[in-house]
């Protein structure tokens, strides 16, 4: 049984040696230098505000309040004996919600949200975050924005 | 002795001969000569169809386009002298922009004005290609370069408005980037890359910077070169009646190999020339460069026009605690703030992504060359309906987001309350 004929040209086992070890080295260096252009740009350090803050002594506010902490863009609820630190960062596209009567309204497109944080109407996909609390050893509340807690866990004094 | 006699003059000296070749072309012969000498203009043929010139067909929009581009180059090389990619710094350098430097407020104001035409004159120059058919074959690639084009300036656009570091340029890089960041996959990373990290700070700023003046508008240059070429080798403008001869591949394998071959013999089809009729035609110098020279003083007339009796506007230093409110970005981004106001999912990354999807395939789609040349051609009435009422609800969203929207992005009626302050956007 001979060799199956075929149309067009019989790539002799060498030249497809060469093409395909000419294909796979310039598809190897094309994509080492594409990520290692991307890897170049993604920075390793990044110089911004620790997520970690200190927001001052717990009687620096007083029972019910709810206060706007600007350079931090959170919220910090004190209700009893209990503090809760809230986002002001609309979940949408990064605006900074302000405080209305029912609760938390978005400039930027109009996202509503319930005193809790809970969306009521707008774009908003998700709900403002909550943010561990918790007491530092000079007994002045640790806000931690790196870590989201559920809605139902306060720091307790 | 006027101008033209002194340049005759000039022209006619020994060191004119060695800078012109030619001098002020006497014959057809000389107009052509003219033409090809020269470096600036060989960029063109000697010879154009009268059909090309028809300012009723073009609009010339290509052109403006290519004109407001060098003049964004020229006032952006000049604001470079003054500004500082610094969050420190950038905004006091606006203001001195404004109150020191001699035209320093003129030059940005110039500036500003020719960007805000630019995306309306590039918008407008793809309406009139889809609505004339000069997207089919052979033309499919440089509507292609076209679109991306298009993205470029837009890209050009937005990186440039983060610059002067105000209120709008803070909350509307926020608001760009955190759409980007809700691409599937891909989308937090990219939003990390464009920013150089989590917030929007110093990092992004510098990344804009280098983006806006060197990375994009490299990009764009290029690709505006690669536009012109085509231009000329797919035939030129399209016009009604063209030989559809040009789009038919020479068959290679069919030539005799024993011959060697000059550079016009391998040209694309039959060449661009055949079935252009002599007397279709007209020398390029000087219809064509007439023409060009009197639409680049329009050009700069006008948007001096408005640099004159227009500031730029800057807002409030950038406040990273508050957002205006409304927060609104310029004109031809407030359609798709709009549409994000509904879902940013949604409208910000599946609606833009289609767009640019049907752009980028539609020529491969659309082949059929008929009422190529034409406006709404009768053939094409289907397309020019489809493209419409796409036409129609950018527009519709962009009137919507920029007359009807108040503050918290709520409904207001722009004849009884007053608009919130919209000064100069």
């Amino acid at each position: 049984m001979g060799p199956t004929p075929r149309n067009g040209p019989v790539v002799s086992r060498r030249s497809f040696l060469q093409l395909s070890m000419g294909w796979i080295a310039g598809t190897f260096a094309a994509a080492a230098t594409a990520l290692g252009t991307m890897r170049f740009l993604e920075p390793n350090v990044v110089f911004e505000p620790a997520q970690k803050f200190k927001a001052g002594a717990p009687e620096d506010y007083p029972d019910g309040s709810i206060t706007f902490l600007e350079e931090e863009r959170v919220f910090l609820l004190r209700r009893g004996n209990t503090f809760r630190c809230l986002s002001a960062v609309c979940t949408h596209l990064g605006c900074t919600v302000n405080r209305t009567e029912g609760g938390f309204h978005c400039p930027c497109h109009g996202s509503v949200f319930s005193p809790d944080g809970v969306v009521e109407s707008g774009p908003a996909p998700k709900p403002l975050t909550w943010f561990l609390v918790t007491l530092s050893k000079d007994s002045r509340l640790l806000v931690d924005k790196g870590q989201s807690v559920g809605i139902d866990k306060y720091l307790i004094l | 002795m006027g101008p033209g006699s002194l340049w005759s003059w000039f022209a006619a000296t020994r060191v004119g001969r060695s800078i012109f070749r030619v001098g002020p072309p006497q014959s057809n012969l000389e107009r052509s000569q003219a033409m090809v000498s020269s470096f600036l203009l060989h960029v063109q043929p000697a010879k154009v169809n009268r059909h090309a010139l028809r300012a009723s067909y073009s609009l010339g929009l290509g052109l403006i386009s290519l004109y407001l581009f060098l003049i964004l180059t020229g006032t952006g090389v000049l604001l470079m002298f003054y500004y500082v990619p610094s969050t420190t710094q950038a905004y006091d350098r606006m203001k001195d922009l404004q109150f020191v430097v001699s035209a320093g407020l003129f030059v940005r104001n110039m500036h500003r004005w020719a960007a805000h035409l630019m995306v309306a004159s590039v918008m407008l120059h793809m309406c009139r290609v889809f609505y004339t058919g000069a997207y089919k074959p052979p033309r499919e690639f440089n509507w292609l370069v076209g679109v991306g084009l298009f993205l470029t300036t837009l890209g050009l656009s937005f990186t440039g408005y983060l610059l002067p570091w105000d209120q709008l340029a803070f909350w509307a890089i926020t608001v760009g980037t955190s759409i980007a960041g809700y691409a599937p996959v891909v989308g937090p990373g990219l939003k990390y890359l464009m920013l150089g990290g989590n917030i929007v700070g110093q990092e992004a700023l510098t990344r804009f910077y280098a983006l806006h003046v060197i990375v994009l508008p490299a990009i764009a240059g290029l690709m505006v070169a690669v536009h012109l070429f085509r231009v000329r080798k797919d035939g030129g403008l399209s016009r009604p009646g063209e030989s559809a001869d040009t789009v038919q591949s020479l068959a290679l394998d069919q030539l005799p190999t024993n011959k060697t071959y000059g550079l016009m013999e391998l040209a694309r089809g039959t060449t661009p020339q055949v079935g252009q009729n002599p007397e279709d035609e007209v020398f390029s110098w000087p219809h064509l460069i007439f023409r060009e020279l009197l639409l680049f003083l329009v050009v700069v007339a006008f948007v001096l026009f408005l640099a004159i009796f227009w500031n730029a506007p800057l807002e409030e230093l950038a406040n990273p605690i508050h957002p205006p409110n409304p927060a609104k970005a310029p004109w031809y981004f407030l359609g798709l703030q709009e549409l994000v106001s509904y879902s940013a999912f949604w409208g910000g990354v599946v609606v833009p992504a289609l767009i640019v999807t049907a752009l980028v395939v539609l020529p491969y789609v659309d082949r059929r060359r008929v009422g190529v040349g034409r406006w709404f051609a009768r053939e094409r009435r289907v397309a020019t309906m489809v493209f419409s009422v796409c036409v129609a609800a950018a527009i519709a969203f962009t009137v919507i987001g920029t007359y009807f929207r108040g503050p918290n992005w709520g409904w207001v009626v722009p004849w009884r309350t007053p608009p919130p302050a919209m000064e100069g956007r």
